[in-house]
């Protein structure tokens, strides 16, 4: 196996099952990593807008009086997964700063459209109770119904619209 | 008998520990994959790359014959690992919306955090994006909530909805793996225009396939369900004084408290 090359797609998969039944068997709970997005995003609007954040339905939920807003587990999952992508990014030579993007888009568009995916995706995520990560991946695999209907409905989203966005990557 | 944490093998900075490890080989292994280049995640919605859905479906499929093997031999309770439930219609609509951020943004959320760590600026742009759509949500929240909280229907696994064992589900769930991975396959040779790194060679391919039809006839015949409802059938008696104890005094109270612990989206994503 070249180091510097993609490595086979299914053995990561199996290996990133691994991980997951890894989570199921010590925690009895699976990955994810759009909440502690969410929890830094309650964290940046306290120090502005304490009494507003502190005080909004929806955010009120991160703040208890016992445990500071990050001393989260997934929020160390995702600092973990941040590190760990880090180590095999340096390993294989792939750390460039760059924008990842087609031939066809110049820069700033192409980061406006990125701001723009990750408004929808932030917000989605929250929507769904949990992204990618926590809804399909660990849902599908404990067969849960609601997370089988999230995953098929992100990738019918991503294909209808995939025409529209060509450009960017095409 | 896992979960450890569960019963109390070890506490919670111990944990963040755990979280720290897991999160490592998570973010390492989503690397290795390609997985925090966005050209790469993007281009199977152009039948160009199928990388996404080969490593998405194998990480069900095996932590999903893991969990019901684990069941099965007694090293894992299952009733106590945490299952989100289902809010069908938030589920569908926020799907659908997750689905066009991916496109437009090129990420998923755990994706963009490692793009960000390689040093992609776009990453790093999505994530600030993220925050703003959290932000929004957060904003809207009161006037959405009665959609948020829309379709609850508990937790519901596909072996309720469908009448059939986990085992049979487990079969053709790994029938309709290797289905889509031929498809993927398939649909590779045609439309990509350009030489894949990492990809396996046909004897892995038919050896992975085999290997899993077997497991998951096995599982078929051994049927985990069973193991699984002696679990609960251990865990009824407990449920059942939560249940009669709010009749004796307080009623509201105790039954307001129920809801508020399962939707807590303390352990969800």
């Amino acid at each position: 196996m070249n180091k510097d090359r993609y490595s086979n797609p299914y053995l990561i998969g199996a290996l990133l099952g691994v991980v997951l039944l890894a989570s199921f068997y010590t925690m009895g709970r699976g990955l994810g990593a759009s909440s502690p997005i969410a929890r830094i995003t309650a964290v940046s609007l306290d120090t502005v807008a304490s009494d507003h954040t502190r005080g909004n339905a929806y955010l009120k939920r991160y703040f208890r009086p016992d445990r500071a807003v990050l001393n989260d587990w997934l929020v160390f999952l995702v600092l973990g997964a941040a590190l760990g992508g880090l180590f095999s990014a340096f390993m294989a030579n792939r750390i460039k700063g760059e924008i990842g993007r087609g031939p066809s888009i110049t820069a700033v568009p192409r980061l406006l459209l990125a701001f723009g995916g990750g408004a929808f995706s932030g917000f989605a995520a929250r929507l769904a109770r949990g992204c990618t990560s926590g809804q399909a991946l660990t849902g599908a695999s404990e067969l849960a119904l609601g997370a089988w209907i999230f995953m098929l409905c992100i990738f019918a989203g991503a294909y209808a619209t995939a025409y529209f966005f060509r450009k960017e990557w095409l | 008998m896992g979960p450890l944490y569960k019963f109390g093998f070890f506490g919670h900075f111990s944990s963040l520990m755990v979280a720290l490890v897991l999160g490592f080989w998570f973010g390492f292994l989503l690397e290795r994959a390609g997985l925090g280049n966005p050209k790469k995640l993007t281009n199977m919605f152009y039948f160009k790359d199928f990388t996404v859905l080969k490593v998405m479906f194998t990480t069900i499929v095996v932590a999903m014959l893991g969990l019901l093997y684990f069941s099965l031999f007694g090293w894992i309770d299952f009733s106590k690992v945490y299952i989100l439930p289902t809010f069908i219609w938030p589920h569908i609509v926020g799907g659908l919306l997750l689905g066009i951020g991916f496109i437009m943004g090129g990420y998923c959320p755990t994706t963009s955090i490692v793009a960000t760590v390689s040093g992609k600026l776009d990453g790093l742009v999505f994530i600030f994006g993220m925050m703003f759509g959290v932000f929004a949500f957060a904003e809207t929240f009161t006037s959405i909530t009665g959609f948020y909280n829309s379709g609850a229907m508990g937790v519901v696994r596909l072996p309720q909805i469908l009448h059939l064992p986990s085992g049979v589900i487990a079969f053709l769930v790994c029938l309709i793996a290797i289905g889509a991975f031929w498809a993927g396959e398939k649909a590779e040779k045609k439309f990509q225009d350009f030489e894949p790194e990492g990809a396996p060679t046909k004897r892995f391919k038919v050896t992975g396939a085999i290997i899993l039809v077997i497991l998951g006839l096995v599982l078929m015949i051994a049927n985990p369900d069973k193991a699984m409802t002696k679990d609960q059938e251990k865990v009824a008696p407990v449920e059942k004084v939560v249940i009669e104890a709010p009749k004796t005094t307080e009623t509201p109270a105790a039954v307001e408290k129920v809801p508020e612990v399962i939707i807590g989206d303390d352990e969800g994503c």
